[in-house]
């Protein structure tokens, strides 16, 4: 009789077998136990955002290797896991949950989608590890959904736009502008323009508003938005796309003669102006949150020339963000003298931590790091020193936090 | 100009494998073995429930709300011969029916859990009535511009959907987050769900769809409405679709437009070719293999959609029947010779 | 630019406000047929096999994306006439891997439902895609047009790019040949029997399979063709293949599967639909091709220029 078992039978034997294996992966060494700890990176490491996640990630590594080299933290060596989350929360949220259940990550850094991130951070508490924002910069991580484990180490959308309508407003003065926005279709890019707009009108900017797009994120071919966006003639055209997009969008732009007429105000950090070279829109208006070349605290060129050394190329940003997100969870746990997250989140809240970037103040209502947005006109020239490229003109614009930020009042409000 | 007209060396023509799903003799003799193994395999999946940690517990959270998606598309590809591309419409939406249920109306997780489904079924009724009217090739690209269309929507209506960003929330009640809660949840859903579908697929429509999928021609010269007849079986598995598309929120705890995307609607159709469209337990298979493929394969080499496209690329050349279907093949090979399909005939 | 035309610019930049004003028809007119054009070229191949294989290439997308991949590197190995070099050389690279494809997977398939031959180029295209991230990395790629046919001319005040001219020489070079190809040589003529009556062509002394094999190798040479001719201007990255081949579908099914005019029909409307929807309901704009789509299918189920399956 067992012979003629039917064919159902497979299926059982299938499942059992695979059900354990999966089951015996997950008896993997704990990550406190011996010499090591380990903290995870789920992020973006393909599609047209994979710039910001790798060079993110390499940030994060070269501060774990600067860590240990150092002696590590606590007397134990630090390992990062890292995995791609092919931009899709699900599979961001998965890689968190495994990260900590599999690999016993006691620190997560951040993904650059902020949905990505909003999964996470739930997920992060959940399982109580801390986990640092240092490329995602969406405001409700730290208002509408905070938790106490969550850290922002980034110009959030509240600043972002805040900081660059301050310096349009100084530019343009009593005059009526007209004004069209161009964003990728995803929360960052609504919230951005959203936040833009309401900071001209707060600072009683004359504009009108002539158009309105709203791409698909990572389109490959936004030809038909772009013919749109050029047959509305605006003055100014607030551009929320960065990396591969802003210089596709740039490219594309330029073909049609945008920039003589039209000023576009948009995330052209370093990356992109190094890719753009010679092409770079001079009089555009750029925004960036940590370029190396304009920070001049204790560290950075240090930081800098080890990048390069092991990199080939200067630090974007997101490296620069990501390794100082890796110094303050490093001065956390040294504070709390322990892994533990409740203890490493009581450290920081409210604590000045040296970093790369300066020294940043960890506002304790909402872990909000306390850090300023750089803002500037793409210079016509390139810059000897940096290989050619079109930097911004000087002096460049250095928003202050207490001038872009929410109150603690306002972001405890909205907080649950 | 057009290069359209006729076929090489009759290419159109529908394979006609033989109807595998009532091709078990032993099982008839045998009733009570018929339900053995259901009854064995839903006790080891207790099991496993009672035993396993959490993540893999997630991932078997997942395979459940699949097992229903693969099984549901089944009854249209198995069963009616109807290649959809566009099944992920209904899973996204039974995602979609719960989190926003919450988000716009605070509905409790019962309601909308219970809802789903019947949403899916309503919106597969205009659906089914225009794709329907388009056949083979063209039913296929027609389901897979609602799915574009679906994916569409739910990325550019921010207001209602969040766009890209999807809808994350503390919509599943504390018991279901629960490792094991959810778990037992998700397997009891799955284990009714699979119960039901075996009803319709064993019923007299079930026999009618096969046959028009078998002959079309001659079960119009009979007087069935094959139109009516699929639409049914549509609205059946939008159902379903729709409700593991819940089943998935019980997981994700998320509704996002990928859900939607054609490529989503393509996964259940892979289950069921890895699995067997012919055997009813096919896709199930197919799903815990496609999704611990997935899972495992995922953390140990960089090109899983190499080794995916590589299998499905053997199989289908291969292997069409899946590997339940080849499983069974060659037992009905071997017992062709007691005259199963004389067997079968009187079946119908 | 030069300073004539930034004066154009200039004085049109007052005229706004009023959104119907010359150079806007124009920048829109541009618009159409750009999308129009390389739309054409990469639907016009999937149609073309269609119509004489009867099989639905998912892997079209795969091999319109390695055009554009392989672009990128021979601009980047050539230095001044990388571009035109591409022009030439992907799309016979991308045509040998069509010939491969053909040969050792789906001529065995011909026989079987169109299920088995959907899933098999489903394959491929997985295939392909992974392969494509070993051979270029996950990172956004991109090329400038070559400098002779960079920046803009002024037509009707309004900034026409070079470029934009290209693609429209291209689509209109592809067109014209096609026709002529099948309706005034021997061997189109044998294409177009093949699908009318392959037995009796085969009796005739004709090779069929080769054929098959050839009409194969042009698709994918079409398709390849496009990816270069779009590369310089969108960004080339993985999962381009999956964006185009449903666009590509969405034309040769308004078409007519199979008709070469309905693809040139249906690039056109979807350029008109993609261009005005950004224009005057940008947050519609995405959705407008798949409703045009499925309306098409409701009403006339093989399309505007296609036939009635049999």
């Amino acid at each position: 009789m067992m012979k003629k078992r039917p064919v159902l039978a497979i299926a059982s034997a299938a499942a059992l077998a695979m059900t354990l294996s999966a089951c015996g992966a997950a008896d993997s060494s704990g990550g406190t136990s011996g010499g090591t700890v380990t903290v995870g990176e789920s992020t973006s490491l393909s599609g047209s955002i994979a710039n910001l996640g790798q060079t993110g990630l390499q940030g994060l590594q070269l501060a774990v290797s600067d860590i240990n080299a150092k002696g590590g933290l606590l007397g134990k060596k630090v390992k990062v896991v890292s995995a791609d989350d092919n931009i899709t929360p699900a599979t961001g949220a998965a890689n968190a949950r495994s990260m900590i259940t599999k690999d016993h990550a006691v620190a997560l850094f951040g993904p650059v989608a902020s949905s990505i991130a909003s999964a996470e951070e739930q997920i992060a508490a959940q399982y109580k590890v801390p986990i640092f924002f240092h490329t995602s910069n969406d405001v409700s991580l730290m208002t509408k959904t905070f938790t106490p484990y969550a850290f922002q180490d980034v110009p959030n959308t509240t600043m972002e736009p805040r900081a660059v309508a301050d310096y349009l407003a100084q530019k343009v003065g009593g005059k009526k502008i007209t004004i069209a926005t161009f964003a990728p279709d995803y929360s960052f890019g609504h919230d951005t323009v959203d936040g833009f707009l309401q900071a001209l009108k707060a600072l009683h900017v004359n504009y009108q508003l002539v158009k309105q797009e709203f791409p698909p994120l990572g389109a490959s071919d936004i030809s038909s938005y772009l013919s749109a966006l050029v047959s509305a003639h605006p003055q100014y055209v607030f551009n929320a796309q960065y990396g591969g997009d802003l210089v596709a969008f740039t490219k594309q732009a330029s073909s049609y003669g945008f920039f003589n007429h039209t000023k576009v105000i948009a995330m052209y950090a370093y990356a992109p102006l190094a890719a753009l070279g010679n092409a770079a829109p001079a009089g555009a208006i750029g925004f960036d949150r940590a370029p190396f070349w304009a920070i001049n605290a204790p560290g950075m060129s240090a930081f800098v020339k080890s990048y390069q050394k092991k990199y080939g190329k200067y630090p974007t940003e997101w490296a620069i963000l990501a390794y100082a997100s890796a110094q303050e969870w490093a001065y956390g746990v040294k504070k709390a003298g322990s892994f533990d997250a409740t203890k490493v989140s009581k450290a920081l809240s409210g604590a000045s931590v040296p970093s790369i970037i300066g020294s940043m103040k960890i506002r304790s209502c909402d872990h909000q790091a306390e850090v300023p947005e750089y803002v500037g006109t793409v210079s016509g020239s390139g810059d000897s020193s940096y290989g050619g490229i079109h930097l911004y003109d000087q002096p460049v614009f250095v928003a202050p936090f207490d001038k872009i930020a929410l109150t603690c009042s306002e972001a405890t409000a909205q907080q649950p | 100009m057009t290069v359209s007209n006729g076929l090489p060396s009759g290419a159109s023509t529908v394979e006609r494998a033989p109807d595998l799903t009532s091709a078990a003799p032993t099982a008839r003799s045998r009733p009570w073995l018929q339900a053995l193994v259901p009854v064995a395999l839903v006790a080891v999946m207790a099991v496993l429930g009672l035993v396993l940690q959490a993540d893999p517990l997630l991932t078997l959270d997942e395979v459940l709300a699949l097992v229903v998606f693969a099984t549901a598309t089944n009854l249209l590809l198995g069963g009616g011969g109807l290649v959809s591309f566009g099944q992920a419409v209904f899973y996204g939406v039974g995602a979609y029916t719960v989190a926003l249920g919450w988000l716009h109306w605070q509905l409790g997780f019962w309601v909308t859990f219970f809802l789903a489904p019947f949403v899916g079924a309503a919106l597969a009724i205009p659906i089914g009535l225009v794709a329907l009217r388009a056949r083979r090739l063209y039913f296929a690209l027609s389901t897979l511009a609602f799915s574009e269309l679906a994916n569409q929507l739910a990325e550019s209506r921010y207001d209602f959907t969040k766009g890209a960003n999807g809808v994350f929330g503390p919509f599943v009640p504390s018991s279901l987050t629960d490792p094991v809660g959810g778990y037992f949840f998700l397997l009891a859903v799955t284990v009714v769900s699979l119960l039901l579908m075996w009803k319709v697929h064993h019923s007299p429509f079930g026999l009618v769809l096969r046959s028009i999928r078998e002959n079309r021609e001659r079960m119009q010269a009979l007087g069935v409405n094959v139109y009516r007849h699929q639409l049914v079986v549509f609205v059946v598995s939008g159902f379903f679709c729709s409700l593991a598309g819940a089943m998935f929120v019980v997981y994700s705890q998320s509704a996002y437009p990928e859900l939607l995307d054609w490529t989503t609607s393509g996964a259940p159709v892979f289950m069921s070719v890895i699995g067997g469209m012919g055997v009813f337990l096919g896709p199930a298979v197919g799903a815990f293999i496609y999704q611990f493929g997935h899972d495992e394969l995922v953390r140990y080499v960089d090109d899983w959609q190499l080794v995916l496209g590589g299998v499905l690329l053997l199989i289908v050349m291969f292997w069409p029947d899946g590997l339940l279907g080849t499983y069974a093949r060659a037992r009905w090979g071997s017992r062709r010779r007691r005259g199963a399909r004389d067997e079968e005939d009187a079946d119908a | 630019m030069d300073a004539d035309l930034e004066e154009t610019l200039g004085t049109q930049a007052h005229a706004q406000g009023t959104p119907m004003s010359g150079s806007t028809i124009v920048t829109d007119l541009v618009g159409v047929l750009t999308t129009a054009s390389s739309l054409f070229i990469v639907a016009t191949g999937l149609t073309l096999v269609f119509g004489a294989l009867r099989l639905i290439n998912i892997a079209h997308g795969s091999f319109y994306m390695y055009g554009a991949f392989l672009a990128t590197t021979l601009v980047a190995r050539v230095p001044h006439v990388g571009f035109w070099v591409a022009l030439v050389v992907s799309p016979l690279v991308v045509a040998l891997l069509g010939i491969a494809v053909e040969v050792l997977v789906l001529r065995r398939l011909y026989r079987r439902e169109h299920l088995t031959q959907l899933l098999a180029t489903f394959a491929l295209l997985l295939i392909f895609a992974d392969v494509a991230l070993r051979l270029w990395g996950k990172g956004v790629r991109g090329i400038s047009p070559p400098s002779a046919v960079q920046g803009s001319f002024a037509v009707g005040g309004a900034a026409v790019p070079r470029y934009d001219v290209v693609i429209l020489a291209v689509a209109v070079a592809v067109g014209v040949g096609l026709w002529f190809l099948l309706t005034r040589t021997r061997l189109g003529w044998r294409i177009r029997a093949v699908v009318d009556d392959p037995e009796l062509l085969s009796a005739s002394g004709t090779n069929v399979p080769l054929i098959l094999t050839g009409v194969f190798a042009l698709g994918a040479f079409l398709a390849g063709l496009s990816g270069v001719v779009i590369a310089p201007q969108q960004a080339v990255q993985p999962g381009m293949d999956a964006q185009i081949i449903v666009a590509a579908f969405i034309v040769a099914v308004i078409g007519g599967l199979g008709s070469i005019v309905g693809a040139a029909v249906g690039s056109l409307v979807i350029g008109i639909v993609q261009t005005l929807g950004a224009v005057w309901a940008p947050s519609w704009a995405s959705t407008f091709m798949y409703v045009l789509m499925i309306l098409v299918l409701a009403v006339r189920p093989w399309g505007l220029f296609g036939t009635p399956e049999r």
